[in-house]
């Protein structure tokens, strides 16, 4: 066999087919929803949100009670939780727990489920303000049992919103557009 | 990177000159304003294929590494896998909402001065100060070194627990140890010393006095190293007390400073009436005139109308001749004064016009003039000073009975009686002296010979290694206390639990207090809101007290009465000696050297020579002549047996004959101090009447250079008009002078700006150029600190520096300060060329940096006009850890290596109150945003507002007759507007107003 026809033949479709692999496993693997999406680790307490925002209906600023006042939603104190726990389910080993650290001190270290990078100062106050639902970035999270990541949170997600934000946001609202300049975000 | 010089052809000499190479425009210096980068800045590409030489490695190794790393971080970067964990509080604080900041009123104390403050806080950490607004006095300013203490607090050499011998104790041990020697100390009747700083405080006084009724032979003495001892001393002869003088320059029409840099930024209030009265609309508005005589060139001379190089030995004998020659024209001499050993005429270091004009000035302005002499000073020129101010009849100033301060001669007592035995324990509270004591081995020796030494303090320094038992106090803003200030007594309270095993001072004298049988309150707390609710409250609760952080009083002190002074002082302090006269005042960053280990400061350019992270001795441009000095050349400089060795600067606008050189360097201790310049301490005299001020001292070439970390010689602008300085006389005639509204032509479109534009102008006739707009800007936007090798190479990285413009003749130039910023311009040049588009303009006009798109091409910086972009050549912040990352404000990214920086208006500002309106469902108020240069600004030089708002105060003022934008011509557009220096010189016969 000529060489040139080894390389025709075999060499070169190996090649792009190597080549093609590598592009599409590469791609697969760096694809950031694959592993944004559905990341629900366990939690140190498994509290369900299912219960208490879907089933008993509580309100998600009860116990995010910063998401209207400051950049963060926040993460409810332990005192919070033994406001109705000191009576309520008080047998559970988990409420036995809670419990626990609330007479201690000791930190009760929540596994963080959505987080943005350190240059991106996300700022929920404009967001709830605006009538836009939790839900719209967080998911359902009223039938969720165990907090699962619904969104990737990349840049893109911002900007389809900002962009056209009427799936968003509640009826009859006079918004059109999020702001679309780099230092709304990054500064 | 060099690129080709345009061929100028023959420039004339610049109206305005930055250093002493841009005056005669040396080739070097045409060069530098030509390049961005300094040489050595950025490597040569031919050093080693484009890489630093220290890395070794060759630019195709180092682009496979690259590239391999990227694709790893590619692929390891998308695994959200691991987020962290959130740990919320187990009972959260009522008035913590994380993400929100709580302010708190409190206090710092320097020296005798007291800043009253209010204290940013973020999720209980304090992060950024600024004046306590309801103080009467300093309405919301402080000092850049009170703004820069909340560094201290987060200092990594803070002492963590109590030692004793070196070795780590516990506080029941260290107690034991400290009540035990003192217990046996009353029993047997030996006294004890206590040495501390001043004592502003009327509860720590209290205190004190129930701890000598306890002890009645402590001996206390309140010692501050750079308050001057001559100040001193003129006072208990002028005054038979000491006395604290307060400027009142609202009322000043006339002002002389006798060597008084009143305007050095330590002065919130004073600084404030003199912008006040400096920011004017137009020319027939009143404004003072500031007379200076001085040595060394200070912020308050750079500020004068006339200003006349005088050596500090003369000023007595000057204020003498000037108070005889008001006499003389009708002016009451008080009884004791006797003048008439002088001898007549004007004297020679002034020109006879300016002398004649000065004293027109004085007589007519009368009581509102007012005669300043720098705490430095002799004391002669003290008591001149005072003189003048009681036949003036002065209503420009405050006088009021003080503390007494312990000078030189009580120290050296304490050191005799020390070395001879007399003392069974000696305990130094937050004091240094055995590094600002002059005779440090005299010192040394004295100490050993006390049984206890016991030291209280922040950070071990150079006492503490002398002591046994060493205690580590709180820092102030985890501490209590209360400070009486004119207009109201302040409180001080701690804004953040304490950060380690620590104490504050008046706990451990509690203690002691109760192991000596009184009984007390439980703690300090208690002590002082005992004592404040007994009286103090004027019928206020304490927590509204401490809410505002004060309570106001309106009793005015009694004035002490002038007793009278003697010309025989003034002659004794002309007496000159042979060789140069060295002048030893605090330097800026360090203060007395307790600001040394704060990088922040070390790092803020000195306000007149630019130098950073040390201390050369300011030599005139004469004397560099005559001894063939040049800038950074190793000196010998010996007085007295004592000799330093340390670089020189030429300093022009300094007296002949005299040197400069600043105390505080030089410390052994402290991770950031130890080795940043030399100590001068040695070099102060033991006579408290001119302990700063020194004759006989003798320079010498020492052969060798040192490349000198200054930022005056960084970021120049060619020769273009950049600061316009005009007299009061130009102001009224031709505002504009002969610049004209250049004619832009742009190829681009106009930006448009649908809600708000944001501008800043910036009164260039306030700004004293103290530099608290920088270590503003430095705490609030995360801004690293370099070094003093990297500033060398051009590399600081202040997001807003001030530009000192020299002009006229060497030997006594006029001076103007600008500061300089990212302008936000319309049509920005940085725009333009960034690859990446990194850095592009928003809606509401601000020049906008994404950091996480910059790949560090550095082409904005080379395109920028203004020379304000700022590149981390180096990764200045990763190894941070706590504590010193507890310092940042966690609204500004924290920038890596490779990426561009700038100015960004304080954006996160801007956003806060954005949000907040329109949460509110309002528009945003005018002054409702501040940037921290602009709060920081003691003058009120700075205004930031919205340009699209005609009612906003910025919008008056970008009309106003004195603006002019930098650079205009170039077409950039900047949002920034500059309002022209004013000076107020005589003029064609006019005076003071």
């Amino acid at each position: 066999m000529h060489p040139f026809d080894r390389a025709f033949r075999f060499v070169l479709p190996a090649a792009a087919v190597a080549i093609l692999v590598t592009i599409l496993s590469v791609g697969w693997l760096t694809e950031p929803d694959r592993f944004a999406k559905g990341y629900a680790p366990e939690q140190p307490i498994p509290f369900s949100h299912q219960l208490h925002a879907g089933t008993l209906r509580m309100q998600c600023q009860y116990c995010h009670s910063g998401v209207d006042k400051s950049r963060h939603a926040g993460i409810p104190s332990v005192d919070l939780c033994m406001g109705c726990h000191k009576v309520t389910k008080a047998d559970r080993p988990a409420i036995q727990k809670l419990a626990r650290i609330a007479q201690t001190g000791e930190p009760l270290p929540w596994q963080r489920v959505h987080t943005l990078p350190d240059h991106v100062f996300f700022d929920h106050r404009p967001h709830v303000n605006a009538g836009i639902a939790c839900q719209s970035c967080h998911g359902e999270v009223q039938t969720m049992k165990v907090i699962t990541r619904e969104m990737g949170m990349r840049m893109g997600n911002c900007l389809a919103c900002h962009r056209d934000p009427h799936a968003a946001l509640p009826p009859g609202s006079k918004i059109t557009r999020g702001a679309e300049n780099c230092a709304a975000c990054h500064r | 990177m060099k690129t080709r010089l345009p061929d100028h052809g023959p420039v004339e000499a610049p109206r305005f000159w930055r250093t002493l190479e841009e005056r005669v425009e040396t080739p070097e210096a045409r060069q530098a304003a030509h390049d961005e980068f300094l040489p050595g800045a950025v490597p040569a590409y031919d050093d080693v294929h484009g890489l630093p030489p220290q890395s070794g490695v060759s630019r195709r190794d180092f682009l496979g590494l690259v590239s391999a790393a990227a694709a790893l971080a590619a692929t390891v970067g998308c695994d959200r896998k691991g987020q962290g964990t959130v740990v919320p509080y187990t009972k959260r604080p009522v008035e913590v909402t994380p993400g929100v900041a709580n302010y708190y009123a409190s206090a710092f104390q320097e020296g005798r001065r007291v800043y009253p403050v209010l204290v940013k806080t973020r999720e209980g950490r304090p992060i950024h100060l600024t004046g306590n607004d309801e103080h009467p006095g300093v309405r919301g300013k402080t000092s850049p070194r009170a703004m820069a203490d909340v560094l201290r607090l987060y200092d990594p050499d803070r002492l963590r627990a109590p030692k004793a011998e070196g070795r780590t104790i516990g506080w029941t041990e260290a107690e034991a140890r400290l009540h035990g020697s003192l217990q046996a100390a009353k029993a047997t009747g030996k006294p004890v010393l206590l040495l501390s700083g001043a004592v502003a405080s009327p509860t720590r006084k209290a205190l004190l006095a129930d701890l000598k009724a306890a002890l009645p032979t402590l001996e206390h003495l309140a010692y501050e190293p750079a308050a001057g001892d001559a100040a001193e001393e003129a006072a208990r002869v002028s005054y038979g007390q000491s006395v604290a003088i307060q400027p009142r320059l609202a009322k000043a029409k006339v002002i002389l400073s006798l060597g008084a840099d009143f305007l050095n930024g330590e002065d919130p209030e004073t600084l404030a009436a003199w912008g006040a009265q400096r920011r004017l609309k137009s020319a027939k508005e009143p404004i003072n005139r500031l007379w200076v005589l001085e040595g060394p060139l200070t912020l308050t001379g750079t500020n004068a109308d006339h200003r006349y190089p005088v050596a500090p030995s003369r000023l007595a004998a000057l204020a003498f001749t000037l108070a005889r020659e008001l006499a003389a024209k009708g002016l009451p001499l008080p009884a004791g004064a006797n003048l008439s050993a002088l001898p007549g005429g004007a004297p020679a270091d002034v020109p006879t016009q300016a002398w004649a004009n000065l004293v027109k000035d004085l007589q007519h302005a009368g009581r509102n003039a007012v005669v300043l002499c720098g705490a430095q000073m002799p004391a002669a020129a003290h008591q001149a000073a005072h003189l003048l101010n009681a036949m003036l009849g002065s209503e420009a100033m405050a006088l009021s009975p003080a503390e007494p301060l312990a000078t030189t001669r009580d120290l050296e007592a304490a050191v005799q009686g020390m070395a001879a035995g007399r003392y069974a324990a000696a305990i130094f509270w937050d004091v240094n002296p055995a590094f600002t004591y002059a005779r440090a081995t005299a010192w040394k020796d004295a100490v050993a010979k006390v049984p206890l030494r016991a030291w209280i303090g922040l950070m071990e320094d150079e006492t503490a290694a002398q002591c046994q038992l060493v205690l580590p106090e709180n820092h102030w803003l985890e501490s209590w206390g209360d400070y009486a200030t004119p207009g109201a007594t302040v409180l001080q309270q701690p804004t953040v639990g304490t950060l380690y095993d620590t104490r504050q001072g008046e706990d451990v004298l509690l203690g002691l207090l109760k192991a000596l049988g009184a009984a007390p309150a439980a703690d300090y707390h208690a002590y002082l809101r005992a004592r404040w609710e007994k009286a103090g409250l004027q019928g206020g609760t304490f927590e509204q007290a401490l809410h505002d952080g004060l309570v106001k009083t309106d009793a005015k002190p009694t004035a002490p009465a002038f007793r009278g002074a003697s010309v025989a002082s003034a002659e004794r302090a002309a007496k000159g000696a042979e060789g140069f006269e060295l002048v030893l005042f605090p330097g800026f960053a360090p203060h007395d050297g307790r600001h040394a280990n704060n990088s922040w400061l070390q790092e803020t350019p000195d306000p007149i020579s630019k130098m950073t992270w040390d201390n050369p001795v300011a030599v005139s441009v004469q004397d560099a002549q005559a001894l063939g000095i040049q800038e950074g050349d190793f000196v010998t400089l010996t007085l007295e047996g004592t000799t330093l060795r340390l670089p020189a600067v030429i300093q022009p606008g300094q007296a002949k004959g005299v040197l400069a050189l600043a105390l505080g360097y030089g410390r052994t201790t402290g991770g950031v101090a130890k080795g940043v310049g030399a100590n001068a301490y040695p070099f102060l005299g033991l006579d408290p009447t001119t302990a700063n001020v020194r004759q006989g001292a003798r320079l010498a070439k020492a052969g060798g250079r040192k490349e000198l970390s200054r930022t005056q010689s960084h970021h120049r602008m060619e020769g273009r008009d950049i600061v316009r300085s005009l007299t009061m006389d130009e102001f009224l005639h031709h505002p504009q002078g002969h610049h004209h509204q250049p004619e832009l032509v742009t190829l681009y479109e106009e930006q448009k700006f649908p809600d708000h534009k944001w501008g800043m102008v910036i009164d260039l006739a306030a700004c004293v150029g103290c530099s608290a707009c920088v270590v503003a800007c430095q705490s609030e936007n995360n801004v690293p600190v370099v070094g003093p090798e990297q500033v060398a190479k051009g590399r600081e990285m202040h997001w807003i520096r001030i530009d000192r413009y020299y002009e006229g003749e060497l030997e006594n130039p006029k001076v103007v300060h600008q500061p300089m910023l990212c302008q936000h311009c319309d049509s920005a040049p940085c725009e333009n060329v960034c690859p990446v588009n990194a850095t592009n303009h928003s809606p509401d006009g601000l020049n906008q940096m994404a950091y996480n798109r910059c790949v560090g091409t550095r082409y904005c910086a080379n395109n920028c006009p203004y020379k304000v972009r700022r590149f981390n050549f180096l990764e200045y912040t990763a190894y941070k850890t706590e504590p010193e990352t507890l310092a940042y404000n966690p609204e500004v990214t924290v920038r890596p290596r490779g990426v561009m920086e700038k100015c960004s208006f304080c954006v996160q500002r801007i956003n806060d109150v954005k949000i907040r309106a329109k949460g509110e469902g309002r528009s945003i108020l005018d002054g409702e945003v501040t940037t921290a240069c602009m709060a920081g600004c003691p003058s009120d030089a700075i205004v930031f507002g919205d340009l699209k708002d005609p009612e906003s105060r910025i919008a008056q003022l970008v009309t106003a007759t004195r603006a002019y934008r930098v650079l205009e011509e170039v077409g950039a557009k900047p949002a920034i507007t500059y309002l022209a220096d004013l000076k107020n010189p005589v003029e064609g016969g006019h005076h003071a107003n």
